[in-house]
C-alpha cells in the first residue's frame, strides 16, 4: 500500500498516467469536434421537450457538416440561442429560403408550441449559424451520470476523491 | 495485483464493452430489415385565412389552411429497435427572391420555402409509457398491442380530410395565390439504440426502398377568404 509514497519514480510514473488519461480523453473529444465540425460533438439531453423520442440522460451524436444536402426540415438540431448557453435540442418544422441566411423555425416534438418564445428578443428564426450540429446517433440513459454530477455538485468531489484514491493505490 | 478493487474494475470495464458491443449488433441489425414505405397524399380543401401571429400582435398576416387526406403504409418501420416513428406532411414551394425580407441573399435563384403542416408520434408498444398521452388514451393504446413488442400495425395510417395541425404563413406575412404548393409525407425513424433514420425521396438505400409516392399533386393557394364568405358556408 502507497508504495508511491516509498518509491518517487513509481509515483511520478501514476501521476504520469493519470495525466496520460485524461489528455487521451481530451484529444478523443477534440478529435471528434474536428471530424463533426461541432464544437460539442455530443450532448446529454437535458429536458423531456422530445419526448417520448428522447429522454433525459440520452447521449446524442451531432454532425455539423453538409456534405450531402443543407440542413433540413425535419432534422433535429443542437442550437445555441444568442446570448444564452444553454444548447436546446428541437426539430426544425419550417425552412424559408435556402443557404446560409435560411430562416429556421424549431419546435419540441412534447411541446405544443413552437420555440419563437425560446428565442432571443427580436430573434424569429434561427440561421445555419445558430446551429451547432444535426442528432445522427442515440445511445440511451449513458449520459445521466454527467446530469447526477451537475445536479449533486458533492459527488464530484466524491468521483475525483475516489479516482485519486485508485490512481495512488494501484502498483501497476 | 488481485486485490478488490482491480476486481471491480475488471467487472465493470468487462460490462461496458460487452454493453457497448450488444448495442452496436443491435444498431446494426437494423440495415437488415426491408423498408418499403409507401404514403399517398392529397389535399381536400385549401383556405387562406387573415390572423395574428399571437393574441397580443397587432401585425396581421396570412395564413394557409390545408385539408388532406393521407393513406400510408409504413409497417416495415417497425422492427425490434424501433422506439418510434415520427410521421410528418410538409408543404413545399418556391417564392420569387423579390419577396425575401432578407435584402442579404443576392442571389436571383427563387427562394424554396417547407413547413410542416401536421405530424405524429407513432410509439412502438415497448416505448408507450413514454408518450405524452392521459391514461385513457394509454390504456387504449396498450390494450391495441396486448402481448406484442411489436406492432407494425400501426403503421397503417388512413386519414380522411385531416385538418393540419400548424397553419403556416411565409415570413414576409403573404402567403395567399402562391402557385406550385405540394405536400410531401416524411417520418423519422428513432431507434432505441444507433442511427437515426429519415425518409429517402429519391435514392434506394441498401434494403431501404425510397418513399413510394407519397407526394401531393401541385396546386394553387386560393386568395384570402372573406369573413361574410365564411358565414354564408357554414350557414
Amino acid at each position: 500500500m502507497l508504495s508511491g509514497l516509498q518509491n518517487p519514480r513509481q509515483l511520478a510514473a501514476q501521476v504520469l498516467n493519470f495525466g496520460l488519461i485524461l489528455s487521451t480523453a481530451f484529444m478523443m473529444w477534440k478529435g471528434l469536434s474536428v471530424i463533426s465540425d461541432s464544437p460539442s460533438p455530443i450532448v446529454v439531453v437535458l429536458s423531456g421537450s422530445m419526448e417520448p423520442a428522447f429522454q433525459r440522460g440520452d447521449l446524442l451524436f451531432l454532425w455539423n457538416r453538409n456534405l450531402v444536402a443543407e440542413t433540413d426540415v425535419g432534422e433535429i438540431v443542437v442550437y445555441n440561442v444568442k446570448d444564452k448557453d444553454i444548447p436546446i435540442v428541437h426539430r426544425v418544422v419550417r425552412k424559408f429560403g435556402t443557404g446560409e441566411h435560411a430562416k429556421l423555425l424549431t419546435k419540441g416534438d412534447n411541446n405544443a408550441a413552437d420555440d419563437t418564445e425560446l428565442y432571443a428578443r427580436g430573434q424569429d428564426y434561427l440561421e445555419r449559424k445558430d446551429i451547432i450540429g444535426s442528432v445522427f446517433a442515440y445511445i440511451p440513459f449513458v449520459g445521466y451520470v454527467t446530469i447526477m454530477l451537475s445536479e449533486h455538485p458533492w459527488l464530484k468531489t466524491v468521483m475525483l476523491g475516489i479516482m485519486g484514491l485508485l490512481v495512488v493505490l494501484q502498483r501497476e | 495485483m488481485y486485490n478488490s478493487l482491480t476486481r471491480i474494475q475488471n467487472v465493470f470495464g468487462f460490462f461496458t464493452t460487452v454493453a457497448f458491443v450488444v448495442a452496436a449488433f443491435i444498431a446494426a441489425s437494423d440495415f437488415t430489415y426491408d423498408r418499403t414505405p409507401s404514403a399517398h397524399i392529397k389535399t381536400t380543401n385549401v383556405q387562406v385565412v387573415k390572423g395574428r401571429p399571437h393574441y397580443y400582435s397587432t401585425k396581421k398576416e396570412e395564413y394557409a389552411i390545408m385539408k388532406f387526406s393521407l393513406d400510408a403504409d409504413l409497417s416495415s418501420l417497425f422492427t425490434w429497435n424501433t422506439k418510434q416513428v415520427f410521421v410528418y406532411v410538409t408543404a413545399e414551394w418556391t417564392s420569387p427572391p423579390s419577396s425575401s425580407a432578407s435584402a442579404k441573399s443576392a442571389s436571383a435563384t427563387n427562394q424554396t420555402n417547407s413547413a410542416v403542416i401536421w405530424d405524429s408520434i407513432i410509439t412502438a408498444p415497448s416505448s408507450d409509457h413514454l408518450a405524452n398521452i392521459g391514461p385513457a388514451t394509454l390504456k387504449k393504446l396498450r390494450k391495441s398491442a396486448a402481448g406484442k413488442a411489436v406492432d407494425p400495425k400501426r403503421g397503417l395510417l388512413s386519414l380522411k380530410n385531416q385538418r393540419p395541425k400548424y397553419q403556416i404563413t411565409h415570413p414576409t406575412g403573404r402567403i395567399a395565390e402562391t402557385g406550385d404548393v405540394r405536400l410531401r409525407v416524411h417520418y423519422n425513424v428513432q431507434p432505441w439504440v444507433g442511427f437515426l433514420t429519415w425518409s429517402q425521396t429519391e435514392h434506394d438505400f441498401g434494403r431501404w426502398l425510397r418513399m413510394k409516392d407519397g407526394m401531393s399533386r401541385a396546386f394553387t393557394l386560393p386568395a384570402v377568404k372573406k369573413k361574410d364568405e365564411g358565414k354564408k358556408a357554414k350557414a
